[in-house]
């Protein structure tokens, strides 16, 4: 009898959200090596915008993704503000900061969730998504949508905060703090967590400098790169946070610095409610864009988007080029998956907080 | 930091190909963007490992019709680099027929995905690529999709509903009802 046998995974899963194929190589319960397939969900968006003109495609690349649907059209309204050089007014870069983080939060709350869903503490996994729902209600009462804020335009944002959503998304805050502190507590000190996640899927500094993983699992490897810091983009230069690293890279270094992460956010979100200047929160008219190229980068939950923009002079890109974080995390699975328990599958991908329909576009 | 990135960027690039070969530009927020053109044949090559050395990352992979509707021949497949925050960008001329291009993976291995990428959209055949397999599009469908030039009214006129229907009722035994209705 032969010792190793293929374990097919997917593309439709009980453990996965979207579709996704792995080919994974197993002696007895422990993995040796993994293949992927992708493909399940490309929907062909880089053709679909170079068939659309400059202000459709907001519309466009906001339905890249769902849980990081704000940096999408956010990085390519600056790529396109890079490439006429517009100034966006100061109330609407911090506008844009407030949209970008509170997305932040919704999202790295999603995945530590769904982690203990897999890990099998399902109260926790209702009690995170509870807590979620607080994020949910700002995006709800503030932007009248729960995923797609519709809260960018080129040149500035179509959305304001008045006193009383500012009050309200206080008030909203102020509940989170608490519960997300509470929150850090239990996966930090749970043995059901701790013995299922802690040196599991192991990411070394040196594979994740190989592989050139981006984001919380970069960061958690210990790769101090935020793009928040090292580019700075909107008002960021001017807010108050630490970019939070650490040096296990394990499933649970990843969704620990998650959490500390959202923390970190809720302050970058009162210290943007406490500063926001007066003043136009768009451009009055708008501003053609001419021939040329330009790249514009911002940190989305899930790590480094990158759009680059190239315009022949008429009102449709010429190319429309992205690339999500989580296309540069995929490969680096092997290195996490190798010699881990079959049963671990599911929560090491769950760790990257992949987005497949982003990878694929 | 900023500008000792740019420095070895720089550096690593005119060593090869001469003073002036990078231009570079600023955003508004100061950080700093340098392009190079390349259309000497082998040059890529020859960059690479030099761009590796330097510990750049790369960022993507953008390949691109140097005209959209292909009214002049020719593509273009521009590199994009990252090193400490600072963003090289090479825009490399494929000017064969067919396309062709030397991988980079043996110094980037996240070129993989990247090369395999276009090779499927573009058409662009890549050499010495390590496992040359398609990425996302099914290996039945023909290569170089982004390189057609389908007019989005052919894409979405819901051509395809009908002729799907055909094709199903082609092969099967229609229930008399059916073909009587009109």
């Amino acid at each position: 009898m032969s010792s190793t046998y293929t374990l097919p995974v997917g593309p439709l899963h009980v453990a996965l959200e979207e579709p996704m194929y792995f080919d994974v190589k197993v002696e007895g319960e422990t993995v040796r090596a993994v293949e992927l397939a992708a493909g399940h969900v490309h929907r062909g968006m880089e053709a679909l915008a170079m068939n659309r003109n400059w202000f459709q495609n907001i519309t466009l690349t906001e339905r890249v993704c769902s849980l990081c649907s704000n940096s999408h059209p956010a990085t390519y309204c600056m790529a396109l503000e890079n490439l006429a050089g517009i100034v966006v007014p100061e109330r609407a870069q911090y506008l844009r900061v407030i949209a970008d983080e509170v997305k932040r939060i919704a999202s790295h709350l999603f995945n530590v969730g769904i982690m203990a869903h897999l890990v099998g503490f399902d109260s926790l996994f209702m009690h995170a998504m509870e807590i979620r729902e607080i994020m949910q209600d700002v995006k709800e009462g503030v932007y009248g949508n729960r995923m797609n804020l519709g809260a960018l335009t080129i040149g500035g944002c179509r959305y304001d905060i008045d006193e009383e959503s500012k009050g309200f998304m206080l008030d909203q805050l102020n509940k989170l703090k608490p519960l997300v502190a509470e929150l850090h507590n239990v996966y930090d000190t749970d043995p059901l967590i701790k013995t299922r996640t802690q040196g599991i899927g192991v990411l070394p500094l040196d594979k994740a400098i190989e592989y050139e993983v981006v984001g919380p699992v970069a960061r958690a490897s210990g790769v101090n790169y935020d793009v928040r810091r090292k580019v700075p983009y909107a008002v960021y230069p001017e807010l108050d946070f630490e970019v939070q690293t650490d040096t296990a890279g394990d499933v649970h270094s990843r969704a620990m610095l998650r959490i500390r992460e959202a923390v970190e956010s809720v302050s970058i979100l009162e210290q943007c409610l406490e500063r926001m200047p007066e003043g136009p929160n768009q451009l009055p008219g708008f501003v053609p864009i001419p021939k040329g190229e330009a790249i514009a980068r911002s940190e989305a939950p899930r790590g480094e988007v990158f759009y680059y923009v190239r315009s022949d002079g008429t009102d449709m890109p010429q190319r429309l080029k992205w690339r999500v974080p989580t296309y540069m995390n995929w490969e680096a699975l092997q290195v996490m998956m190798a010699g881990c328990q079959v049963a671990d599958i599911p929560l090491i991908v769950n760790s990257i907080d992949p987005c497949i329909s982003c990878t694929e576009r | 930091m900023n500008e000792i990135a740019q420095k070895i960027l720089t550096d690593a690039v005119t060593t090869l190909l001469g003073e002036d070969s990078v231009h570079w530009t600023k955003d508004l927020k100061n950080n700093s963007y340098g392009w190079v053109k390349l259309c000497e044949h082998g040059a890529l090559e020859l960059l690479a490992p030099r761009l590796a050395a330097a510990r750049a990352r790369l960022l993507t992979i953008t390949a691109y019709r140097t005209d959209k509707y292909a009214r002049v021949e020719g593509r273009e497949i521009a590199y994009h680099f990252d090193l400490d925050g600072v963003v090289l960008t090479v825009s490399v001329c494929v000017d064969e027929d067919p396309p062709r291009v030397p991988s980079i993976s043996r110094w980037f291995r996240n070129a993989d995905w990247n090369e395999r990428e276009f090779m499927e959209l573009y058409g662009i055949i890549v050499e010495n690529h390590p496992n040359p397999r398609r990425l996302f599009i099914d290996k039945d469908l023909d290569s170089g999709q982004l390189d057609k030039l389908i007019p989005l009214s052919t894409m979405m006129n819901g051509a395809s509903t009908k002729t799907l229907w055909e094709k199903v009722f082609s092969g099967m035994d229609m229930p008399k009802w059916a073909k009587e209705a009109k």
